[in-house]
């Protein structure tokens, strides 16, 4: 993972990195106070802006809206606070509509622990090189490969989806409706399993599961790599702690 | 001493009525480059992956006889204990990737077999390097096309230094650059290599000696010269065949004209640009260019499964499309069922469809149990039962076999004769046509 540009730049080996990114996460989640949590949404953002801009549209698009969706539903959902600024009638069942200071506060904060958290899982997504986590799996390398490959698979499956509805409309048939569209349930999955049984002979052939496999040199760990280990470490600490 | 021999197999898949090699004898030795030649479904792809040890190991079914591989019996040694010595490149690439990025791609294999880690970086680059893709090491395989990651899968294979190189149609997505690039690649490799093709002009003047399978049996094998004497007289049709000739100006009613049409899939990033095109009653139409110059594109504008961004689309009657590699797009459990979708449910239609591809034998098949080719041949019926105006197919002869590929653009001549009309994408560049036209990134011109 890269962070920053041009010529400052820092390549980040993919374990320190997703460790920081982890660390993120988990900040954002013991985070209380709006501040803290919406320098530290803004630095993900910064560097979740380094993906290339097509791949990385859904994932901001997704953490946005959701983000969004929650700061201005909160306020309606919660009764906390004195400090009101909007009155509304009562409604059965949530009781008086108002709207508080304080239950704004704790939108914000509730929205910026949900779109950080979404955030860096985009960066792990789009800008970690997966193949050399994969390969740092100290054990169950195997599982975490399968992992890797279900989570491959999902955009293949976008991919199939489309050619498929596409091929079937070639044909002057038209997909409608819930019905229609379940009737190509059944043979994207059969398509999905045969692409499965190709890859797996494909792997087969070029000696997946011999028996003492070993594996490329990752890059060698860096000042970089280990300040980032050490800023993980802080952010956590800093979250429990003080913020 | 022969690198490999195959002795008396027959094999049988599971489950299969027929055997799919019947009798098969032959060595190999190392050095050789020999062609692979015969109809899909013949056994050529069995053929391979019995010297892989795939066969029976991942498949399973009925062998007998008997295929060593540098001395290994592949009953006895696993496709991973084969991997160092035998190596595969299939027909679809998408089918073969294991990792997000090219260049771990290519150290896969090497981990697999356990290869030193200080010797895997420079073994991945070298072998990225000989088919000229070291620039592709650091892209992510999911934004390559096809021809980069058959580059990369042909990397793959080769980083494993095998002694056997065994290639499935490896040029079926390529542009006639693209293929003949990793033909001069596969020319230059040490090791002996057999090559399974269907596009034969090129393997032709490449290949030592010529294996020629039809019904699981291998009915040629023999040098390359010797070969071409029997092909002239068996398998004429497997000989380069020459560029037909341009037919004559049409004036008959326009079926689809497309003017100044501009199409993009992400907005500053055109794949046509003011581009026009007409296709008239009785014609067929082939659009030819490199990968990535928009025939596909422009291919679905045509059939209206794509709006253009600007220009105007007009279409008399109407249209039906054959995407590229139809046989992943199959719905149906029965071949019959298949076709008839297109028509209602109207068998004797279906039937009749089926029989104009060759593929009445296999109505009552699931489809996914044919062969590529044979699916190519499904997709095609499929599209063409409803007898639409305008038929537009997309690669309509990947992976199909010379004879067949005949018997289609025949029938498909015949179609267009009939008062409807046939626009092709396609890389084939002996594909006949009525008219020819080069798609070019930015430019079109009509031949």
């Amino acid at each position: 993972m890269r962070v920053g540009s041009g010529r400052g730049a820092v390549a980040l080996a993919p374990v320190p990195a997703a460790a920081l990114l982890g660390a993120a996460a988990v900040a954002a989640l013991l985070l209380d106070h709006l501040a803290p949590l919406a320098a530290l949404t803004a630095a993900l953002v910064a560097l979740c802006l380094q993906a290339p801009r097509p791949r990385l549209v859904p994932y901001l698009f997704g953490t946005g809206s959701a983000a969004l969706g929650v700061f201005l539903l909160w306020p309606f959902l919660q009764t906390t606070g004195i400090h009101v600024l909007w009155e509304g009638p009562v409604v059965p069942v949530l009781g008086v509509l108002d709207i508080t200071r304080e239950e704004i506060v704790l939108a914000g904060v509730y929205a910026l622990r949900l779109a950080a958290v979404g955030l860096a899982f985009s960066a792990y997504a789009l800008l970690l090189d997966h193949d050399r986590l994969v390969a740092a799996a100290s054990f169950a390398r195997r599982s975490a490969l399968a992992v890797a490959l279900a989570t491959r698979l999902v955009p293949t499956l976008e991919r199939d989806a489309a050619g498929l509805a596409e091929a079937v409309r070639g044909r002057g048939l038209e997909v409608t409706g819930v019905r229609g569209r379940a009737r190509l349930l059944s043979p994207l999955v059969a398509g999905s399993l045969e692409r499965a049984a190709n890859l797996a002979e494909a792997m087969e052939a070029r000696g997946f599961g011999s028996r003492k496999p070993s594996r490329a040199p990752g890059p060698a760990w860096g000042n970089a790599d280990r300040l980032a280990l050490a800023l993980g470490g802080l952010l956590i600490s800093a979250a429990v702690l003080w913020l | 001493m022969a690198l490999a021999s195959v002795e008396g197999l027959t094999f049988s898949y599971p489950e299969a009525s027929e055997p799919a090699l019947v009798d098969v004898s032959l060595r190999l030795h190392p050095g050789e480059v020999v062609a692979l030649l015969g109809p899909s479904g013949s056994g050529k792809t069995t053929l391979l992956r019995a010297l892989a040890g795939l066969v029976p190991h991942f498949h399973g079914g009925r062998f007998a006889g008997r295929v060593e591989v540098a001395g290994l019996d592949t009953r006895r040694a696993r496709p991973a204990e084969l991997a160092g010595t035998a190596a595969v490149v299939f027909q679809d690439p998408e089918d073969q990737i294991v990792m997000a990025v090219a260049r771990n791609e290519v150290a896969f294999g090497l981990e697999n077999l356990g290869v030193t880690p200080r010797e895997i970086w420079p073994r991945v680059d070298e072998a990225l390097a000989a088919v000229g893709a070291l620039h592709l090491a650091e892209r992510r395989t999911a934004e390559l096309s096809g021809g980069e990651l058959q580059r990369v899968c042909l990397a793959s294979a080769l980083a494993l230094r095998p002694q056997l190189l065994l290639l499935d149609e490896p040029t079926s997505q390529l542009d006639p650059e693209g293929a003949d690039e990793f033909l001069a690649h596969v020319a230059r490799l040490e090791g002996a290599t057999i090559l399974s093709e269907q596009r034969t002009g090129r393997v032709l003047e490449l290949a030592e000696r010529v294996l020629f399978v039809e019904g699981g049996r291998l009915l040629c094998d023999a040098p390359r010269s010797e070969a071409l004497d029997w092909l002239a007289k068996h398998r004429p049709r497997y000989l380069p065949p020459r560029l037909a000739s341009p037919g004559l100006p049409n004036d008959a009613e326009i079926v689809c004209r497309l003017a100044g049409v501009s199409f993009a899939y992400q907005a500053a990033i055109p794949v046509l640009e003011d581009v026009s095109l007409e296709v008239r009653r009785g014609e067929v139409v082939v659009l030819e260019g490199p990968n990535g110059c928009g025939k596909t594109t422009l291919a679905k504008v045509a059939a209206g499964l794509l709006e253009p961004d600007a220009g105007t689309v007009l279409r008399s009657g109407r249209a039906g499309y054959l995407s590229q590699d139809p046989g992943r797009y199959l719905i149906r459990d029965r071949v019959l069922a298949e076709v008839a979708l297109g028509v209602e449910g109207d068998e004797a239609r279906a039937r009749e469809a089926l029989a104009r591809v060759g593929l009445e034998w296999a109505a009552d098949r699931h489809p996914r149990d044919l062969s590529s080719g044979e699916r190519e041949r499904l997709g095609l019926a499929a599209v063409a039962v409803a007898d639409p105006d305008l038929l537009v197919l997309d690669e309509p002869t990947r992976g199909i076999d010379p004879d067949r590929k005949a018997a289609i653009a025949t029938w498909l001549s015949d179609y267009a004769a009939s008062g409807r009309a046939v626009l092709v994408a396609t890389h084939d560049r002996t594909f006949p046509a009525d008219r020819r036209i080069s798609l070019q990134p930015e430019v079109l011109l009509a031949a």
